[in-house]
């Protein structure tokens, strides 16, 4: 098992009002509720927890994109990442760059190449398409999502790989030259993660690309359907999926005990799946993003992950989260990991309001209790 | 005869695929004389509405589904308004279409005033409702944010209409036929429409060519796109009249077709 720590950066310091009665917490929560001094200081601690993963052992870091939210500070994970390269020793994945939303790709292309080398290669570069909302913060049409995703990620890859400079006629790009400086330090590019919640459509696309697959927020029913839907793709593509393809992210808490754990967990969970992650229906998922194979289904649901309460201990129990002992939550891992066949995991470790004790205290037990019976016999790391 | 087509010929209108560069089109029709070509919203199902009949006790009056709405195939490369017009200029000549009354409404209005300043000739009279395509510096609400249900009590004035129409959204879904409709009429509005939203900055350069006498006809109490839009196209239009809709939201058409269908007899029927 390779294990990385993952960092949302979400802004704590809401109104109990909007905690209550508040919409969502995407594009039309104002910006007046983000008090920048406390975010200086919330980045100056962010940026010093995502540095611990490092230096308690974790393989790499995660961070990601997201736009006009309190869920995350990052509408630019190149910058975050630019900013880690020299506290830390192990991998920075990027998970990911929404391509789709990029006016121009090429300058995806240019900042991943720029970070690979200038971290000498120690970059991972996941592409997503962004989530639905954020097709309002840019204004960009949602039924061209896939096709400008599509389009993006051929572009930005034969920009990594084939000599420039050389000509590019595309739906959505059009262009004379493309010739980046600098190309990528990994050859033939970095690693290419697909993080996404499951839609058919993007397990087949990543198990034919051989880019491994991440999963995230979802019950063991969801893994367990996404994992092996993409090892199905991938046999059927002629390229067989190893363990390290399938990746699961998920928030991870842990304390001295079972009930410990759950009891100060709590809190955090609530705001991050109750508030943070609160969304109307029709602005998590605006016309076209969904293909209409699946529209029907998601939209015609009673209830979202978006929508109403969700209750934490349903939550736990179905795996949206891992909150218990060092002892549980190895167990539990092992027992997903040998059933499900994964060998990636992503520690979502920081979420919600979790103030930093707590946080130091739960990798630092992740790192020491959970991560080395997870490691291959004989692997050296710790 | 089948069942379908029996309810059809009892509501007067018939049904027909036309085929335009490869894209086959629904298009509903019933009456005779001068013809009205009506472009609809884009929250129309695909009904036949009663007030077109009213229409057709005068006009031969033609009804299609728009591309990517409803029983129309997706419209291959139509990706904005502009280019949907000169589909529509190519549909009036497979349909014999010279020169029309052409209507629309909302997501149809703005699709009509841009045909018409396309080929101006071929429009004896525009009559514009509740017309989407221009911007003011009016706030409107963003339709795509909104549910079903908010979506239509935004969309009428009347206590009946609105609880009716909210009645029918709440149970969208539990029609798989009607709900897929929704959702694909949405999606290629957002397509039409998304960036800029629902407007065309560039229209107003262009509407100085129209020739047609105009009726905009609006509704008093339109949430969504409110009055003083009528204005705007009153003044960006060269010959203009305004029929303000009392009791109305955004759709006088569905809410008062009465009074509607007054006001557009009367207009048609000036010289």
């Amino acid at each position: 098992m390779q294990f990385f720590g993952f960092h949302l950066m979400p802004y704590p310091y809401l109104t109990e009002k909007h905690r209550r009665d508040g919409d969502s917490s995407w594009i039309t929560l104002s910006n007046q509720n983000f008090d920048p001094r406390r975010g200086h200081e919330l980045y100056q601690r962010y940026l010093n927890e995502l540095v611990l993963y490092d230096q308690v052992g974790f393989d790499g870091v995660c961070v990601n994109e997201h736009h006009q939210t309190a869920y995350g500070l990052m509408p630019a994970p190149d910058v975050v990442a630019g900013v880690l390269i020299p506290q830390t020793r192990g991998k920075i994945a990027v998970l990911g760059n929404a391509i789709s939303l990029r006016d121009h790709p090429l300058r995806v292309a240019e900042e991943i190449a720029m970070l690979d080398v200038i971290s000498g290669g120690r970059v991972i570069s996941g592409f997503v398409r962004g989530i639905g909302a954020e097709y309002q913060t840019f204004q960009l049409d949602p039924t061209q999502s896939r096709s400008r995703f599509h389009e993006a990620h051929d572009l930005i890859v034969e920009a990594w790989t084939r000599p420039g400079p050389f000509e590019w006629y595309g739906r959505h790009f059009k262009l004379r030259y493309v010739n980046p400086w600098p190309r990528p330090l990994q050859q033939p590019h970095p690693p290419i993660w697909s993080p996404s919640q499951g839609s058919a459509e993007t397990v087949d696309w990543a198990a034919r690309h051989r880019y491994t697959y991440l999963q995230t927020y979802s019950d063991i029913g969801t893994l367990r359907r996404a994992f092996s839907e993409y090892r199905e793709a991938a046999e059927r593509h002629g390229n067989p999926a190893a363990p390290d393809q399938l990746g699961w992210a998920a928030p991870v808490y842990l304390a001295d005990t079972d009930e410990q754990a759950r009891r100060e967990a709590a809190p955090h969970l609530d705001f991050l799946f109750n508030t943070l992650l609160r969304m109307p229906r029709d602005m998590f998922f605006p016309p076209g993003y969904l293909t209409m194979a699946s529209a029907p289904r998601v939209l015609g649901a009673k209830r979202g992950l978006g929508e109403g309460r969700n209750d934490l201990a349903e939550l736990i129990e179905r795996g949206y989260a891992l909150v218990g002992s060092p002892a549980t939550i190895r167990q539990q891992l092992e027992q997903y990991a040998s059933e499900l066949g994964f060998g990636t995991f992503c520690g979502i470790c920081q979420f919600g309001s979790l103030g930093h004790e707590e946080f130091e205290r739960s990798v630092r037990l992740f790192a020491d209790g959970v991560m080395p019976a997870l490691r291959p016999a004989g692997d050296g790391r710790t | 005869m089948t069942s379908t087509e029996a309810s059809q010929a009892a509501a007067g209108f018939a049904e027909q695929d036309r085929t335009v560069h490869e894209t086959r089109v629904r298009v509903l029709s019933a009456g005779a004389g001068h013809p009205v070509l009506y472009l609809h919203d884009s929250g129309d199902l695909g009904q036949w509405a009663p007030w077109l009949s009213g229409l057709a006790g005068r006009y031969a009056v033609w009804r299609p589904d728009h591309p990517g709405f409803n029983a129309s195939a997706d419209g291959a490369g139509v990706d904005s308004v502009h280019e949907l017009a000169f589909f529509y200029l190519d549909l009036m000549d497979e349909l014999g279409l010279g020169r029309v009354i052409l209507a629309g409404a909302g997501l149809g209005g703005w699709l009509a005033a841009d045909l018409a300043t396309i080929e101006p000739q071929r429009v004896s009279k525009l009559i514009l409702a509740g017309a989407r395509g221009i911007r003011t510096d009016e706030h409107i609400p963003d339709i795509f944010l909104l549910s079903p249900a908010e979506l239509a009590v935004l969309t009428y004035h009347t206590d009946e209409a609105r609880s009716a129409a909210r009645e029918q959204a709440e149970q969208l879904a539990d029609d798989p036929g009607r709900f897929e409709r929704y959702l694909r009429n949405r999606s290629a509005t957002a397509h039409l429409g998304w960036n800029p939203y629902l407007h065309d900055p560039k229209l107003p350069r262009r509407l100085h060519r129209v020739t047609a006498p105009a009726l905009i006809l609006w509704g008093a109490q339109d949430r969504l796109l409110p009055v003083r839009h009528a204005r705007r196209w009153a003044e960006l239009l060269p010959r203009t009249q305004v029929a303000v809709i009392r009791d109305a939201g955004h759709l006088p058409l569905a809410e008062q077709p009465g009074a509607s269908l007054q006001a557009i007899l009367a207009f048609c029927g000036e010289d």
